[in-house]
């Protein structure tokens, strides 16, 4: 999760080199930014496809 | 047996306990040694007279492990043994490699001091640890060290080798000396008399806002006595008496108000409701105004008109009702706040924290879950999606599952909250092997969850005693199934067979901890045992030991890569093959039997975990990874999938996952959790979220929860799912957007993150 103080430069720009927090979960508690996974859990969260929920299969 | 009688009693081990001195040992080792030369041959008496002379040379003090091996050697040498020394030699040079086959621990400390996490695995093994802060690093080196003790001098040699080697992995390692992993809250009980958390006391709280703030430091000081988490089984019914007591003062308050403006004198007006609260032996509550009213009536008698006092309560009901409901709001969002942002650890990480609920139907009850949903739905200051505490939602038939049950609403509600924030996750109490210990009303009869997924309930050690509170896991240790399968290279006999040792191994390791915990006293958790939230301890005094009230607590035999496991046997995993189904539920029901009967032959709750795997997940692959090469299917990727779950990469229709993993939930009575990534905004669609959960209950799921895209931009605080470009401020990742766009956008937005402008 962004910690920091967000400001704005001196152009009245905001933003600049700051990323999306993106929250998942893994081992059943919430992540909030993947930076912090460990290299396996990073590739296992890349790997992860979305289930289909058509219910005729 | 040796004749010899020794000089000394005693010897102190490496982990530095003193042990009763045994020579057969020493006679031992040296018979060893000389086994392996063939020409220079030792007849039974010179071994014995060996041992006997190293004995002598002990002298009278406690000599340690690595005196009597220099003695051996002086021996062997000074007796013309050259070779058989030699050998001895090597043996103590081996013995001492794998025990430190590990990284020296200096260049392990050098790692920790001179590295980023971000470049180093190893210091984000935890997620919600910040290896990067001066505590986080001070907790690693603790935590280093600790177990590089432990594998060098604490565990028997051939449980340390398989750790090291990667058939097992005892969780947890640094804290092996000093704790148990989690423990489920009974804050109820915590809270009647008032508690102390070693630092001052607590008297019973009197407002929903205290009873919250309350509840925050007892996770918290539990989570400093333990290493896994923490969980409040009943986290409703605990906080219902706050609600009531927030509400009887909120009554009185208003009901004076009303008199007096109403012209009654103030001070007559508040002797009346004084008198009322103290003489009425029905307290006034949430759901009983009609009732109380009438005994109102009576007691005030001609004090007061009739309608008169009838207006009044009307008033101080409603009024009353507001103020609770807000009240309760405040303190949902206070704790979901502090459960964020408190510390504990010195400061590295946030208390791993759990409150289960849903199932108290009471209006107090209903008003804490209410607000505690709301809250989460709105998230913490800017908006952020609330990290902890892990909520589950109970889901139970007659309680909260169908349209005509009592809480169904808070159901619904659920669903909506975990739609968007990824919490509440769901428990299903129906779940036959969690319906078994279920009694309407006893909230202890209920299972509840870690919110890793750890679950206590059956109990071998006292049978009177199959409930939730004030149990917990006692430690658990996993085994490398995929590498089993490498192992026995097809061969299911031998799979079977080396499955049976690898699993004696690991309940002889899991006995080997727990008689390390028995060692501690009450005074060494003045929070947990002193303050009696583990089970019985409150029967104890501080300086009695733990050991007989531990037993209520599981060893837990956890497992990794079942997937994988059956890929490397047959070819096919369980997701893709009823073959791989049918030999999935062959082995996880096996290891199940074995637990079970360890639990009968040593009464001890030897319970089967799919576990949770973090740091683990890498860790097995890597090695089978060098050991066995790279293995389509089995070792090609980074990790080994989590328990018996379906990969993740295996593309399957989310019921039928859901199917396939149920009948593992039954069989993993240690703990187990299900998981259904859907796509896209998942608020869009809550009848598609509630159809997936149902479909859980339905199918005997008893832990599960649905992954769906959270993203939130931190600039412009919008949260949802962004794909490349910002849908609010249309910003790409690290692209900077005008302040102006920001301010624009800031009143349409009203609650969009603050923003420091030094223009």
């Amino acid at each position: 999760m962004s910690q920091k103080t967000i400001t704005c430069n001196a152009d009245g720009m905001v933003g600049e080199n700051i990323g999306f927090d993106r929250i998942r979960r893994i081992t059943g508690y919430l992540v909030g930014t993947i930076d912090r996974f460990n290299d396996a859990k990073r590739a296992e969260e890349h790997d992860r496809v979305k289930h289909s929920l058509d219910q005729a299969q | 047996m040796l004749t010899t009688v020794p000089y000394v009693a005693s010897i102190q081990k490496r982990n530095g306990t003193v042990a009763q001195f045994d020579p057969e040992k020493i006679k031992n080792a040296i018979q060893n040694a000389n086994n392996t030369i063939e020409d220079e041959p030792m007849t039974a008496a010179t071994v014995e007279y060996l041992t006997e002379k190293v004995c002598r040379d002990l002298g009278s003090g406690i000599p340690t492990v690595e005196q009597i091996q220099d003695k051996v050697e002086e021996q062997l040498i000074a007796m013309g043994f050259a070779k058989t020394a030699k050998a001895y030699i090597l043996y103590r040079a081996e013995h001492a490699k794998i025990r430190q086959a590990e990284t020296d621990l200096m260049d392990i400390y050098k790692e920790l001091t001179f590295q980023d996490s971000k470049d180093a695995d190893f210091m984000r093994e935890n997620a919600n640890i910040d290896a990067d802060t001066a505590m986080g690093t001070m907790l690693k080196y603790g935590s280093e060290g600790s177990k590089y003790f432990v594998n060098n001098y604490v565990l028997p040699r051939d449980i340390a080798e398989a750790h090291l080697r990667g058939d097992i992995h005892i969780h947890d390692l640094d804290f092996y000396m000093l704790t148990e992993t989690c423990c489920q809250i009974d804050l109820l009980k915590l809270f009647k008399k008032g508690f102390c958390t070693g630092h001052g006391f607590l008297r019973e709280p009197n407002d929903i806002r205290s009873y919250a703030a309350l509840a925050c430091i007892a996770i918290q000081a539990n989570q400093n006595e333990m290493h896994g988490g923490q969980s409040v089984p009943n986290f409703d019914f605990s906080m219902a008496p706050g609600v009531a007591r927030t509400f009887v003062k909120a009554y009185y308050q208003a009901l004076v108000q009303y008199l007096t403006i109403k012209g009654v004198d103030k001070n007559e007006a508040e002797a009346v409701a004084n008198d009322a609260q103290a003489s009425i032996a029905l307290e006034v509550a949430l759901g009983n105004g009609d009732k109380f009213v009438e005994e109102l009536v009576s007691f005030v008698g001609a004090k007061l008109d009739e309608t008169l006092t009838r207006e009044a309560h009307a008033y101080a009901m409603s009024t009353a009702w507001d103020i609770t409901d807000n009240a309760t709001y405040q303190a949902m969002e206070a704790l979901v706040h502090n459960l964020n942002t408190m510390n504990s650890r010195a400061g590295a990480q946030v208390p791993f924290s759990s409150i289960n609920y849903g199932t108290d139907t009471s209006p107090e009850g209903r008003m804490v879950m209410r607000n505690l949903l709301l809250a989460t739905d709105k998230g913490l200051g800017d908006g952020e999606t609330p990290i902890f505490p892990v909520q589950i939602f109970k889901v139970k038939e007659g309680i909260n599952y169908n349209p005509e049950d009592p809480n169904y609403d808070l159901f619904k509600l659920a669903i909506k909250t975990s739609a968007k924030r990824l919490f509440p996750n769901f428990s299903f109490l129906d779940a036959p092997y969690n319906l078994q210990y279920y009694k309407q009303g006893d909230y202890n009869t209920e299972v509840a969850y870690m919110g890793c997924r750890t679950r206590v309930m059956g109990n071998v050690h006292d049978k009177s005693r199959e409930v939730t509170c004030g149990r917990g896991n006692l430690s658990f240790t996993s085994i490398n199934l995929p590498r089993i399968a490498l192992e026995s290279k097809g061969d299911i006999d031998k799979f079977f067979s080396i499955l049976d040792s690898r699993m004696d191994l690991v309940a002889r390791q899991l006995l080997h901890r727990y008689s390390v915990q028995c060692t501690k006293h009450v005074y060494n958790y003045p929070f947990l045992m002193g303050q009696g939230v583990w089970i019985d301890s409150d029967k104890l005094g501080n300086n009695d030991s733990i050991a007989e009230v531990l037993k209520h607590g599981t060893l837990s035999v956890g497992f990794i890569g079942l997937a994988e496991t059956l890929v490397a046997l047959i070819g096919k995993h369980h997701g893709e093959s009823e073959e791989g189904q049918e030999l999935g539920l062959r082995i996880i029901s096996y290891m199940r039997s074995a637990m079970d009967k360890k639990s009968a032959e040593t009464g001890m709750n030897f319970t089967l975990l799919a576990t949770p795997a973090e740091g683990l997940s890498g860790r097995f692959v890597r090695m089978d990874k060098k050991k066995f090469g790279n293995i389509p299917g089995v070792t090609e990727r980074d990790y080994y999938t989590n328990s018996f779950h379906v990969p993740v990469y295996y593309g399957i229709n989310a019921f039928d996952k859901i199917r396939r993993e149920a009948p593992y939930h039954a069989l993993s009575n240690a703990g187990h959790i299900s998981y259904v990534e859907l796509d896209g905004d998942a608020c869009k669609n809550l009848d598609a979220f509630e159809s997936v959960i149902r479909c859980m209950k339905e199918a005997g799921i008893g832990y599960g929860s649905i992954n769906h895209p959270v993203d939130r931009d931190p600039i412009c605080g919008f949260t949802g799912v962004i794909d490349d470009v910002c849908p609010r401020c249309g910003r790409r990742e690290g692209e900077a957007v005008s302040i102006e766009r920001l301010n624009e956008l800031r009143k349409k937005y009203p609650n969009m993150p603050h923003i420091d402008c030094c223009r």
